[in-house]
């Protein structure tokens, strides 16, 4: 009972500051010794608590706070761990209130529990010796203690303490028996052991609990991060994985990023300006605006081609599903225009002639840059293997210096390519009256939305393995996204 | 006689034959050559951009003249002089339709697609319907 008791307890504490509530569990153990015998403990409790009971030792609620404590100064104590493992194990039978005076803190069962942890591997069957702690006062039992072994000390103490109301560590009460002279010098120097190491346990416990603070602080840090990167959808997977991304298209991203929140607003204002069925002058300005955004991410997109080329080739900034169709580090011209062929209507049958004349125009220069694409590729293969590869001819170096040149026409294919986007949307604006050019764009800003939120969809679908409640719900608000938008399609 | 036909050589320097040329100016020459043909591209030859503006044409049914100024013996006169022209660092390709600067891709590609390339080819008679 009592016992059992204590072995829950203790098994429970397993956290140093845990110390202080289980010893009240204590109280009033009267458990018999047979309770310990159920601990399993290393050695035999049985004759420790014959011996407490041939003692006569009484437990009362009282003593059993500050048993428990008898820190059983010993130079091999001192290595234990704070917190024991096997504080149940003590048992103190319960009865073990260590008369032992309390230390400073709780701490102080620490280091009589890992006293005791180690009283169970090395002692031999209890023998109330005298212990080495006679800070508990006043009984019998200390005595006893002090006869004990430093390892049994911990231990005997437990055992024979109870009753040790002591509640003050560093008095000596004792009945006034003869023994407290002869406990004087030691009981001092293991008071002050026992406070010695009740400070290092001290100290433990609050490394430990400072290094359980800031994992936590970083956790919560780290989940932000998570679910800021997932909220973009955009940069799934990107190049920034690995730390491979230099700072040009690092630069780049940053700068997209801040980007796609001004699409957001201009496509706010359109949607806004045609409910609202502003003039055409107004409209016209809001349009202009809109061109004069996408020239902006042209003109970022040539900065960046100077530093980095290739992660604007590679499409690292963009989404996956945009990725997708990527021509020569962005959108294919025609692909856009024969999307809006099927999306806007109100149409004059003119102005349906002029955007498939343009669509042929773009499709023309499309081919023409794609050849000589292929042909700056086809050069750089040769550039690069060029000589006997893999014969020991060298290390290359010849051959990396003359393709080192050859890259350079990279960034003047990605500066043409975006030349014709360019072009391309500002003559769509040119062959449009301003209602359907606000129409046209909204329409073009929906799509590429739409392929951005289809990204995100996909990266975070349910798979088997990784189905958790967060991704459904995360694909349950996505979708929620994407519906609204269909309405304004509807309209074209 | 003789000492006529000695004047009459004496006009010329010694040296690897070659066409008699009014004017060694390489703007002039530059002028000269873009009036030759309705169109005409300075280009160089390893160059892939100019290999683009070549397919672009050729994909409207259009056969350009070609320059190749790496194969051209004063071809560095020429590219300094089509730099001074154009300014930019990339100086080829450049396209001459009908005897007028058009510019290099750049340009070529928004003429292209805002239209006005077509009806410039037809005037040049580069382009028949």
């Amino acid at each position: 009972m009592a016992s059992q008791r204590i072995g829950e307890t203790g098994l429970s504490e397993s956290g140093p500051s845990s110390h202080h509530v289980p010893y009240g569990v204590l109280h009033g153990i009267n458990t018999p010794p047979s309770g310990l015998m159920n601990q399993g403990s290393a050695f035999d409790f049985g004759e420790l608590e014959e011996a407490i009971v041939l003692q006569g030792i009484k437990i009362t609620n009282d003593e059993a706070k500050a048993s428990l404590f008898a820190g059983r100064p010993s130079a091999t104590l001192e290595m234990f761990p704070s917190w024991p493992m096997r504080f149940h194990q003590t048992s103190r039978g319960g009865s073990s209130k260590s008369g032992g005076e309390s230390t400073d803190s709780g701490s102080g069962v620490n280091t009589l529990s890992s006293k005791t942890e180690l009283q169970f591997e090395t002692e031999s069957p209890i023998s109330i010796k005298a212990s080495s702690s006679d800070h508990h006062q006043a009984f019998d039992q200390q005595q006893q203690q002090e006869q004990e072994t430093a390892t049994d000390a911990s231990r005997k103490g437990t055992s024979q303490n109870q009753s040790a109301a002591k509640s003050s560590h560093e008095k000596r009460k004792g009945a006034g028996s003869t023994s407290e002279k002869q406990l004087d010098a030691k009981a001092l120097r293991r008071l002050a052991q026992n406070r010695e190491a009740a400070r290092k346990s001290r100290l433990r416990k609050k490394a430990y609990v400072q290094q359980l603070e800031s994992s936590r602080l970083k956790l919560t840090h780290l989940e932000q991060d998570l679910q800021r990167a997932r909220s973009q959808g955009l940069f799934m997977g990107c190049g920034g994985a690995g730390g491979n991304i230099s700072s040009g298209a690092a630069m780049f991203d940053m700068e997209y990023a801040r980007w796609l929140e001004d699409e957001q607003r201009n496509m706010a204002e359109l949607r806004a300006g045609l409910q609202a069925a502003l003039s055409d002058g107004e409209l016209r300005v809001i349009v202009d605006g809109y061109l004069s955004h996408y020239d902006e991410i042209f003109r970022l997109k040539g900065v960046a081609a100077k530093t980095d080329v290739f992660h604007l080739i590679n499409g690292m900034w963009t989404s996956p599903a945009e990725r997708c169709f990527l021509w020569i580090g962005g959108f294919k011209p025609s692909e856009l225009i024969t999307m809006l062929i099927q999306q806007l209507d109100l149409l004059a049958e003119q102005q349906i002639m002029a955007i498939y004349g343009l669509r042929q125009s773009s499709l023309q220069a499309e081919e023409a840059l794609t050849q000589g694409l292929e042909q700056l590729r086809d050069s750089l293969v040769d550039t690069i293997a060029g000589g006997s590869i893999g014969i020991a001819s060298g290390d290359g170096v010849q051959q990396m210096m003359a393709a080192m040149g050859k890259l350079v026409s990279f960034e003047g294919f990605v500066s043409q390519a975006d030349n014709l986007r360019q072009q391309t949307l500002h003559q769509l604006c040119r062959l449009l009256t301003v209602r359907q050019a606000a129409r046209c764009f909204l329409v073009i800003g929906e799509y590429y939305g739409r392929l951005r939120a289809l990204s995100s969809l996909w990266a975070s679908r349910p798979r088997d393995t990784l189905i958790t409640d967060d991704n459904s719900c995360q694909t349950t608000t996505e979708l929620q996204m994407v519906h609204p938008s269909q309405n304004h399609f509807s309209t074209f | 006689m003789h000492f006529q036909a000695a004047a009459s050589w004496s006009g010329y320097v010694a040296g690897p034959p070659r066409a008699v040329v009014v004017a060694a100016d390489p703007v002039e020459r530059i002028q000269r050559l873009a009036s030759e043909n309705a169109v005409v591209i300075f280009s160089i030859s390893t160059c892939c951009m100019c290999h683009a503006i070549k397919r672009l044409f050729c994909g409207m049914g259009v056969n350009p003249t070609v320059h190749e100024l790496d194969e051209d013996p004063r071809g560095k006169d020429l590219e300094r002089a089509l730099m001074r022209l154009l300014g930019g660092t990339s100086v080829v390709p450049v396209v001459f339709i009908g005897g007028k600067l058009v510019g290099t891709m750049d340009r070529v590609m928004a003429c292209h697609i805002n239209g006005t390339l077509v009806p410039l080819l037809k005037e040049a008679g580069a382009l028949w319907l």
